[in-house]
């Protein structure tokens, strides 16, 4: 039953990661970032953009001198084996967390909105048997299947800004400094947990046609989610305005409020199947991307077939907060640790990288 | 092996069976009983309001063709409840279907209620409901809102979904009444810094309504008779911190939806008094806002400048002193001025009262000031709400006549 080996494309990367990231603006990332930094949290994202880049940078450099190995076997090569062990199941733990609640999240968008008197379990659980379906095809359907969605998934966001437009009020967002430059420097940092998917992304790696495909990608995508996420950030707080704090979810309730003219009021029906097919795939990557670690901590070849399980402990993990208060509670940790420890792994890779002298190596090399 | 397989993909068959049982938000659209106006008043009973609904039948009206039914059209019950929520099933005692708020398309308070301190908090926890939809009118009425609802008797648009929709939507066109979705009003009283709008309307004719010109009244003062349903949406209903002050007039509306950029108001119909005539005759013009307006202010001193630039563009309807414009340049630009400066007077007279009488700005201007200060915390130490108090505005029209109208050969 082993599965035919097609290596991912540029295309399908740049998809999955647009997926995987970019739907954090239509969950309850734009209230968050509202919360902490007001009116100027369309910053944010570019702020903690920038600051994570240059980890990132570094890390890309990294794995650039094993272009065969993915961002774990780096890690052993470069850590030995009991440090790499740990600090790989450390990103899996915190991967894990985090898919739970995402997950979590997500149901309870489509129970407050759209399937309200269905009980929560059924919602998950169906959530959840679909993500693993799909993860289960493995990495390069998900990438063909992002690729055939990413138009609409663009269409449709497109198209419900753009209706929104007639009731922002773009003066909204000044002052532009917003609660001060001091407070805003202060929030980049904690920003950086937005960017932590790019990290695990970097495990797919061995999956690509070519290093020079992946490096491409990775920053194709980095630029564009950096903006949309800005972006879609700027265009809520103009809808909002300071409503926005007490708004959970944003991009739901303002689907809700625009219609196309008199004739079509309550059009939420169209964006919200299309909303769902790209959660989807975010989640199935995912989920893929956390058995591949698994695997890869454990040894275990056939890591496919752990995803049903994963997928259930996730599911039961994910019941465990009682409201949707409690869980964006939960997560609130997770922003503040994921992105600073992925930005520090990814230094400290560099650095032992260039301790050890793997740059000169490779370097010489490439002059023999 | 097969045996398994097969057993497998058999049981996998059967897992479809449970997808059957995915009907828990299952709606029948005859199990429902559509509330298309809500209406909430003060009641006598501590901690309760009295809460009407407005149920439409939806048999009345869709068949194509024959058929029909002979039923009513809709049906209005009130009760006491503690909130609109509660309501529903409270309600369920006397109407056979499930009630839902999904089609709810305007919330009508009595005056009476608005201008209590427990209004707001009574909406707040009524818009929590996920049913309703933000797109829902706030509507303030004069009399109690049961009565409201009772008196109001359509006769052409007996659905009542497309009554209220096409008498709200034409008003909102005609810049009458403001455009107080839920959105914006919410969005103004979260904001707190300028005045909510909410739109004004009345069943109830005033006894000796008086004369006035086309748009300087409010609602129940337009001496409408004939064959006809009482009912008239004009004019809006001003709100400071949440509890309702003051009535505009639908000219007074008109202007705020003239210089608010975020109503989208259609073409205005409005007489102005004629320069070239002297036994006080009027012209009809109609005005387009096809622009957006442009706020300039000077924050720095000690009293604030504002200055608002407002293009509109003019057609000329009417001709009753029958001047030749189209020969004379130097009529034409007679009557340019002269529009400028009405236009401008007026303006002005309107937001002096907003300072002196309303207190406050009744639309956003507060967003326009923002970008003069680098940081929130600039912004709150100026203490717009009281600066506006003190502010100097000056209104430059940006007038722009684009028709002249037919132009009659002028009597000999």
């Amino acid at each position: 039953m082993k599965q035919q080996q097609v290596k991912l494309g540029i295309r399908e990367y740049v998809c999955i990661a647009f997926l995987m990231i970019g739907m954090k603006g239509t969950e309850d990332t734009p209230s968050m970032l509202f919360s902490h930094v007001q009116n100027a949290a369309w910053m944010v994202p570019l702020l903690s953009g920038g600051l994570f880049f240059i980890p990132f940078f570094l890390l890309l450099k990294t794995l650039s001198l094993f272009q065969d190995k993915n961002v774990f076997e780096v890690i052993q090569q470069l850590l030995g084996k009991y440090i790499a062990f740990f600090v790989s199941f450390i990103i899996f733990i915190m991967n894990s967390y985090a898919i739970s609640l995402d997950t979590r999240t997500y149901t309870n968008i489509i129970r407050a909105y759209y399937f309200t008197t269905t009980p929560r379990l059924v919602l998950y659980g169906i959530l959840m048997v679909v993500c693993v379906y799909a993860a289960k095809k493995g990495i390069q359907r998900i990438g063909s299947i992002s690729y055939i969605l990413i138009f609409y998934v663009a269409l449709s966001f497109f198209i419900a800004f753009w209706l929104s437009l007639d009731d922002s009020q773009f003066a909204s967002i000044f002052p532009i400094w917003g609660p001060g430059k001091l407070e805003l420097l202060k929030a980049a940092p904690s920003g950086l947990g937005l960017w932590g998917e790019f990290f695990i992304l970097t495990s797919l790696y061995s999956f690509m046609t070519s290093f020079k495909d992946f490096r491409n990608g990775t920053w194709i995508a980095f630029g564009c989610v950096v903006i949309q996420l800005s972006l879609a950030t700027m265009l809520f707080i103009a809808l909002f305005d300071k409503g926005l704090v007490v708004i959970g979810y944003p991009f739901h309730v303002a689907i809700r409020y625009i219609s196309l003219g008199e004739f079509l009021p309550n059009i939420e029906t169209l964006f919200f199947p299309i909303w769902l097919s790209a959660a989807f795939i975010r989640f199935a990557a995912f989920l893929f991307i956390n058995a591949l670690i698994f695997g890869h901590l454990f040894k275990i070849k056939e890591y496919q077939y752990l995803i049903p399980s994963l997928a259930t402990i996730y599911l039961l993990i994910g019941m465990i907060p009682e409201t949707p208060n409690d869980v964006a509670q939960l997560k609130e940790p997770l922003r503040y640790i994921a992105g600073p420890t992925f930005a520090a792994i990814s230094i400290i890779l560099w650095l032992t990288a260039w301790f050890k002298g793997e740059f000169k190596h490779a370097k010489n090399k490439n002059n023999m | 092996m097969p045996k398994i397989k097969i057993t497998c993909n058999l049981l996998l068959f059967l897992a479809i069976v449970f997808l059957l049982s995915g009907c828990w938000d299952r709606s029948e659209l005859e199990n429902k009983a559509y509330v298309i106006g809500l209406g909430i008043d003060r009641s006598k009973y501590e901690g309760k309001i009295k809460v009407t609904m407005l149920i439409a039948n939806p048999e009345v009206g869709s068949m194509q063709g024959g058929g029909g039914s002979s039923e009513k059209p809709r049906e209005i019950i009130t009760l006491e409840a503690i909130d609109i929520i509660t309501a529903k099933s409270t309600a369920n005692a006397v109407i056979s279907r499930e009630i839902s708020y999904e089609l709810l398309k305007v919330i009508i308070v009595s005056e009476e209620f608005a201008k209590d301190k427990e209004f707001l908090p009574t909406l707040f926890t009524s818009i929590q409901d996920k049913e309703i939809r933000l797109d829902t009118f706030l509507v303030v009425c004069k009399e109690k809102a049961y009565e409201y609802f009772q008196k109001n008797r359509p006769r052409m648009e007996t659905r009542p979904h497309k009554y209220f929709q096409y008498m709200i939507d034409h008003g909102i066109q005609n810049g009458y009444i403001a455009d107080s979705t839920l959105f914006r009003f919410i969005k103004t009283i979260e904001r707190g810094t300028d005045l909510a709008l909410a739109m004004y309307t009345t069943a109830e004719k005033e006894k000796n309504p008086p004369n006035r010109g086309e748009d300087e009244y409010i609602a129940g003062q337009l001496n409408v008779f004939g064959e006809l349903d009482d009912t008239q949406f004009i004019g809006s209903a001003v709100f400071r911190n949440g509890v309702m002050t003051d009535i505009l007039t639908g000219q007074e509306t008109r202007i705020v939806n003239i210089l608010d950029d975020t109503v989208n108001i259609g073409d205005i119909l409005i007489n102005l008094p004629d320069p070239f005539s002297d036994k006080r005759q009027q012209i009809a013009v109609r005005i387009l806002k096809t622009e957006n307006n442009t706020f300039k202010m000077n924050l720095k001193g000690a009293k604030p400048k504002i200055t608002i630039t407002i293009p509109l563009k003019f057609e000329i309807m009417s001709n009753p002193s029958m001047v030749n414009f189209a020969d004379s340049e130097e009529n034409r630009q007679i009557l340019k001025k002269h529009i400028a400066e009405d236009t401008k007077i007026s303006f002005e007279k309107f937001l002096r009262k907003t300072q002196t009488e309303l207190k406050g700005s009744p639309l956003p201007l507060s967003r326009y000031a923002l970008k003069y200060f680098a940081t929130n915390q600039e912004f709150e130490h100026f203490n717009w709400e009281k600066s506006y108090l003190e502010a100097e505005i000056i209104i430059k029209p940006d007038i722009q006549i684009i028709d002249y109208g037919k132009q009659l050969r002028p009597k000999k």
